[in-house]
C-alpha cells in the first residue's frame, strides 16, 4: 500500500465525512485494484467524486468501467477480489455489514434495461417498497415523481397498470433509472446505460440523465466520448485496457 | 406532481428503518433439516436393522437358500433375479429408447414435439399399479401361451413389464441431452453438406452421448427399484438360482427379485429386530446401495456431457450413391422407434378404458366397496385424496425451502452435493420408503396404520421432484435482474422474498403436481403403513391406528385376485379412476409448465 506517500490527504475518520468543510465527496477510492486470483484485472486506481456534481468515467472496453463501478456497491461477482481504500457515501462497500441500505442510497442502474414482472408501476415501486416502509399512497407519489424526474411520465401516465415488458427498450431504460430515483439516492452509478439502445431512445436516456444532473451525485461510465463531454462535469479517463480485453466477462463466464 | 410528494421524497431523515425479512431463510433451514433428516432416517434404519442381528454378508450374497424357519438367509436367488430382470428390461428399452428420443428431438416437426413428448410423460406417470394390472391380466397369458411357461409368471414377464415402465426415463432423459446440444452444431454440420442422418450420427449423438447413457443409468436404476409391477407377474418362486449354462432358460420360470421380497408379507411378519429382519434390512441396503451408486454415476455422466461433450467423432461420411436412402432409411428406423412407445401408451389407454368400463357408471364413483367384486370405489377415492392432499400439504414448503436451498442459500460445491443427494432421494426405492416410515411411524411412534404416516411417506415421494424443479427454474433467473434488485438495496430476505419466490413459482407448481401424479399412484410405501383392504372409515378419525382405503393398494390385493372375474372387473375399473386422476394431476401441472417453458 502507498497509503504513507499520500500524506497530504487526511487519513478518513471511520464514519461519514461530516466535518470536513466542503460537502464530502460522494465517491473516494484511493489505489483500488481488482484481483482475480493472483491476475490484477482492473487498477490501481484512484479517483474522486464530488457531492452533486457528474463524474464521467471513460475508457476503451476491457479496461475494467464496469468492474470498477461494479465494486463500488459491492457487486462483483464471486471470486474476484478488491484491494485498496474505497469510500462510497462515507461507507465502506467492501464490508457486506449495511451493504443493502448503501446500495439504496447510491444505485447502480445497468447496461441492458432489466424489468421485473408485473407493471410499469410495480417496477417503479419495486426498489421503494423494499426500502421505506410508507403508506400505499405515498409510495405510489413517490414513485409517479420519478417516473416524472426519468423524463418517463408524458409516455406512460395513462398505462401505469400495463406490463413493463410491453415498454419499448428506451423506455425500459428510462423505467429502470426511476426506479432508481424512486430511492431518492445521494448517488446515481450509471453503466453505459445508452449503450444498448438506438439513437432516438440514446437522446431520449440522455435528456432523463441531464435532468437529474446538477440534483444528485452521478458517476456515468461510458466509452462514448462525446456523450461524456455533453453530460459530465468532470472526466477520469481509465486509459487503454489494462488486462487483457473482457477479462472479466471471461472470468464471469466461468 | 412533485408538490404532492414533497413531505416524503425529501431525504434520507425521513427514511424508516426497515424490518427485515427473515422467514425466506427460516423456511429453507427448516426444510432442509427436515429433508435431511428424513434422507438419513432411511439410511439409518436400514443400517441399524441389518445390524439388529447377526448377518453373514457372505453367506448372503452367495447363497440361494432363503428359509427364515431354519435361519438360512441367502439371496443370491433375488439378486439374479433382480439383475436379470433388469437386464431383459434394459436391453429392449435402450436402443429403443436412444432411437425414440432422436426421433422427438431430430425428426418430429418442433410444432409436434411438445404433444410426443407429453405423450411420453403420461407414459412415465401412468402408476405403476396400473402397469402391473396389464402385466397380470395381458403380458402374463401372451408370454405362457409363447414359451409354454404354465400360468406366464417368470422373469420374462416381468423384464418384458419393466421394459415399458423404463421407457419413458430412457426418452425423457435422452431427449433432454439432445435437445442441449448447441443448434450451431446441427447447423454447422448442415451448412458442410451433412445430410440429416450425417448431421445425427456425426454432430449431434456424439454431443449428446454421456447424457444419453446417463438415461440408461437412470432407467436401471428406476428398474431395480420397481416392486409392484414386478411383484405381480414375477411369480416370487425363492430359491431358483440356475447355473451359468441354464440362465436363459431360467427367464421363462418363475422367479424373485430383491424388491419383490421386500414387498411380500415378510417385513410385517420379521419382527423388528433379529437374523431375518436384519436379513431383510440389508436387502434394502443392497438395493439402496446399487441405485445410489448407479444415479451418482449417471449425474457424473451428464455433468461431464455438459462440460467436455462437445467432442466430435471424426466419422467420414462416405459419399455414396446409397448416401439418400440411408438417410431415408434411419429417419424411418427412428419414427419406427418413437411408435413404439406412442403405440404402447395408445394401447395401454384402449385396454385400460375398454375393460375398466365400470367406471363409466357414475356409481362406481359414489358407492362404498362390498367385498371384492360389488359396489364402487368411493372409499379409496378419498382416502387417496387424504393421502395425496396430505403428502402436498407437507412437500410444498420442504420442497421450495429445498429448492432454494440447492439454488440459492449453498455454495457452488455443497449444491452439487446435496442435489445429487436429492435426485438419490428421488431415486430412493418407493418399498424402501415404505418400510422406513412402516419402522419409524407405524411401529416407532405407535401411529399403526395412519393415514398421516402414508402422507409423510409419500411426501418423500414429492419432496425431490418439488425440490429439484424449483431449483432449476431459480437457475434460470437472469443474472441481470438479481443483480438489478441488489442493486436497487434489496436484502437476501427481501431478494428471496420478491423476485426468487416469484420466480420459482410455476417451477414449484409443476414439482408439486408432478410429484403428486406420482405419488397417487404409489402402492409400495402404503401397504405396511398406510392402507388396509376393507374396513377403514370413509374419513380418518386421529391420527394413530387411523387407516385408509386407497386406490392403488385396492387395486393391488384385487390384481392378487385375478381369476376371479368380478374381482378383474373391479380391478379395471379402479385402475381407470386412477388413471384419470393421475391424468387430471398431470393437466394441473400443464398451464404452470408452459409458463415456465414460455419464459426460459
Amino acid at each position: 500500500m502507498s497509503t504513507g506517500r499520500r500524506a497530504p490527504a487526511p487519513s478518513a475518520p471511520p464514519g461519514p465525512l461530516v466535518t470536513a468543510p466542503r460537502p464530502a465527496p460522494a465517491v473516494e477510492v484511493h489505489d483500488l485494484a481488482v484481483h482475480c486470483r493472483t491476475r490484477r484485472l482492473v487498477g490501481p486506481l484512484s479517483f474522486s467524486a464530488e457531492s452533486g456534481r457528474t463524474l464521467g468515467m471513460h475508457g476503451s472496453s476491457g479496461s475494467g468501467k464496469s468492474t470498477v463501478l461494479r465494486s463500488l456497491v459491492g457487486l462483483l461477482p464471486d471470486g474476484l477480489r478488491v484491494a485498496g481504500r474505497l469510500r462510497v457515501l462515507g461507507r465502506d462497500p467492501c464490508s457486506r455489514a449495511g451493504l443493502p441500505e448503501l446500495r439504496a442510497r447510491a444505485v447502480l442502474v445497468g447496461q441492458t434495461p432489466v424489468v421485473f414482472p408485473g407493471s410499469v408501476l410495480d417496477n417503479a415501486l419495486f426498489g421503494l417498497r423494499h426500502s421505506v416502509r410508507a403508506t400505499r399512497p405515498a409510495l405510489q407519489a413517490r414513485a409517479e415523481a420519478a417516473l416524472v424526474e426519468a423524463g418517463l411520465w408524458d409516455e406512460v401516465a395513462d398505462r401505469l397498470d400495463q406490463p413493463a415488458r410491453t415498454l419499448s427498450v428506451g423506455q425500459r431504460q428510462r423505467l429502470c433509472l426511476a426506479r432508481a430515483l424512486a430511492l431518492d439516492p445521494l448517488l446515481l452509478l450509471l453503466d453505459e446505460p445508452t449503450s444498448a439502445l438506438d439513437v432516438a431512445a440514446r437522446d431520449a436516456v440522455e435528456g432523463a440523465i441531464a435532468g437529474v444532473r446538477g440534483k444528485r451525485s452521478v458517476v456515468l461510465v461510458s466509452h462514448d466520448g462525446r456523450q461524456l463531454d455533453r453530460l459530465c462535469d468532470e472526466l477520469v479517463d481509465l486509459g487503454a485496457s489494462t488486462g487483457p480485453s473482457g477479462a472479466v466477462e471471461r472470468h464471469q463466464d466461468r | 406532481m412533485r408538490a404532492a410528494t414533497t413531505g416524503f421524497g425529501a431525504g434520507p431523515a425521513r427514511w424508516r428503518p426497515r424490518r427485515r425479512c427473515r422467514w425466506p431463510a427460516l423456511l429453507t433451514g427448516v426444510a432442509s433439516v427436515t429433508a435431511g433428516l428424513a434422507g438419513l432416517a432411511v439410511v439409518a434404519f436400514l443400517v441399524a436393522g441389518t445390524a439388529s442381528g447377526g448377518l453373514d454378508w457372505w453367506r448372503l450374497v452367495t447363497s440361494p437358500t432363503w428359509d427364515p424357519a431354519s435361519g438360512a438367509f441367502g439371496a443370491a436367488a433375488m439378486i439374479f433375479g433382480t439383475l436379470a430382470v433388469s437386464a431383459v428390461a434394459l436391453t429392449l428399452a435402450t436402443p429403443l429408447g436412444w432411437a425414440a428420443a432422436v426421433a422427438v428431438s431430430e425428426v418430429v416437426a418442433p410444432s409436434r414435439r411438445r404433444v410426443v413428448r407429453g405423450g411420453i410423460e403420461l407414459l412415465a406417470a401412468v402408476p405403476s399399479i396400473v402397469y402391473g394390472l396389464i402385466g397380470v391380466a395381458l403380458v402374463r397369458p401372451l408370454v405362457s401361451d409363447l414359451t409354454g411357461a404354465p400360468g406366464g409368471d417368470s422373469l420374462l414377464t416381468a423384464g418384458l413389464v419393466l421394459a415399458v415402465m423404463v421407457l419413458p426415463t430412457v426418452v425423457a432423459v435422452s431427449v433432454d441431452a439432445l435437445r442441449a446440444v448447441p443448434a450451431g452444431l446441427r447447423e454447422t454440420a448442415a451448412t458442410l453438406g451433412l445430410n440429416r442422418r450425417e448431421v445425427i450420427a456425426s454432430a449431434v449423438v456424439p454431443a449428446a452421448r454421456p447424457g444419453m447413457r446417463a438415461a440408461a443409468l437412470l432407467g436401471l436404476a428406476r428398474a431395480l427399484g420397481e416392486t409392484i409391477a414386478v411383484f405381480l407377474v414375477i411369480g416370487r418362486a425363492d430359491g431358483r438360482l440356475p447355473s451359468p449354462a441354464g440362465a436363459l432358460a431360467a427367464l421363462t420360470r418363475p422367479g424373485q427379485s430383491l424388491t419383490t421380497k421386500l414387498g411380500g408379507p415378510e417385513p410385517v411378519l420379521a419382527g423388528t429386530s433379529g437374523a431375518h429382519w436384519a436379513a431383510l434390512n440389508a436387502l434394502g441396503l443392497l438395493l439402496l446401495v446399487s441405485v445410489a451408486v448407479l444415479t451418482v454415476v449417471a449425474l457424473g455422466r451428464r455433468r461431464e456431457g455438459a462440460a467436455h461433450g462437445r467432442r466430435l467423432r471424426a466419422r467420414v461420411p462416405l459419399a455414396s450413391r446409397f448416401r439418400a436412402g440411408r438417410d431415408r432409411l434411419s429417419t424411418l428406423a427412428h419414427l419406427g422407434a418413437l411408435a413404439v412407445p406412442l403405440a404402447v401408451m395408445a394401447g395401454l389407454v384402449l385396454a385400460v378404458a375398454t375393460r375398466g368400463s365400470a367406471a363409466f357408471d357414475p356409481q362406481f364413483w359414489l358407492v362404498a366397496a362390498s367385498g371384492a367384486d360389488e359396489g364402487g370405489v368411493r372409499d379409496q377415492i378419498v382416502g387417496s385424496l387424504v393421502l395425496v392432499g396430505g403428502a402436498a400439504v407437507i412437500a410444498t414448503p420442504i420442497g421450495l425451502g429445498l429448492g432454494l436451498l440447492l439454488s440459492e442459500y449453498a455454495g457452488p460445491r455443497a449444491s452439487r452435493a446435496l442435489r445429487t443427494a436429492t435426485v438419490t432421494l428421488g431415486g430412493v426405492p418407493s418399498i424402501l420408503l415404505g418400510l422406513a416410515g412402516y419402522r419409524l411411524l407405524s411401529t416407532g411412534l405407535g401411529w399403526g396404520k395412519s393415514w398421516l404416516a402414508g402422507s409423510v411417506v409419500l411426501a418423500a415421494v414429492v419432496v425431490p421432484v418439488a425440490a429439484l424443479a424449483t431449483a432449476a427454474r431459480l437457475d434460470a433467473l437472469d443474472p441481470a435482474r438479481r443483480e438489478s434488485a441488489l442493486a436497487l438495496g434489496l436484502q437476501r430476505g427481501q431478494l428471496t422474498r420478491s423476485v426468487l419466490i416469484p420466480q420459482a413459482g410455476p417451477g414449484l407448481v409443476t414439482g408439486v403436481l408432478l410429484g403428486l401424479a406420482r405419488a397417487a399412484g404409489e402402492t409400495a410405501p402404503l401397504l405396511f403403513t398406510a392402507t388396509v383392504f376393507s374396513g377403514a372409515p370413509v374419513i380418518p378419525h386421529g391420527v394413530v391406528d387411523a387407516p385408509v382405503a386407497s386406490l392403488p393398494t385396492h387395486l393391488f390385493a384385487l390384481s392378487q385376485d385375478a381369476v376371479q372375474a368380478g374381482a378383474l372387473r373391479q380391478a379395471w375399473g379402479s385402475a381407470l379412476v386412477l388413471l384419470v386422476i393421475a391424468g387430471l394431476l398431470l393437466a394441473a401441472a400443464a398451464p404452470a409448465r408452459r409458463r415456465v417453458e414460455a419464459v426460459t
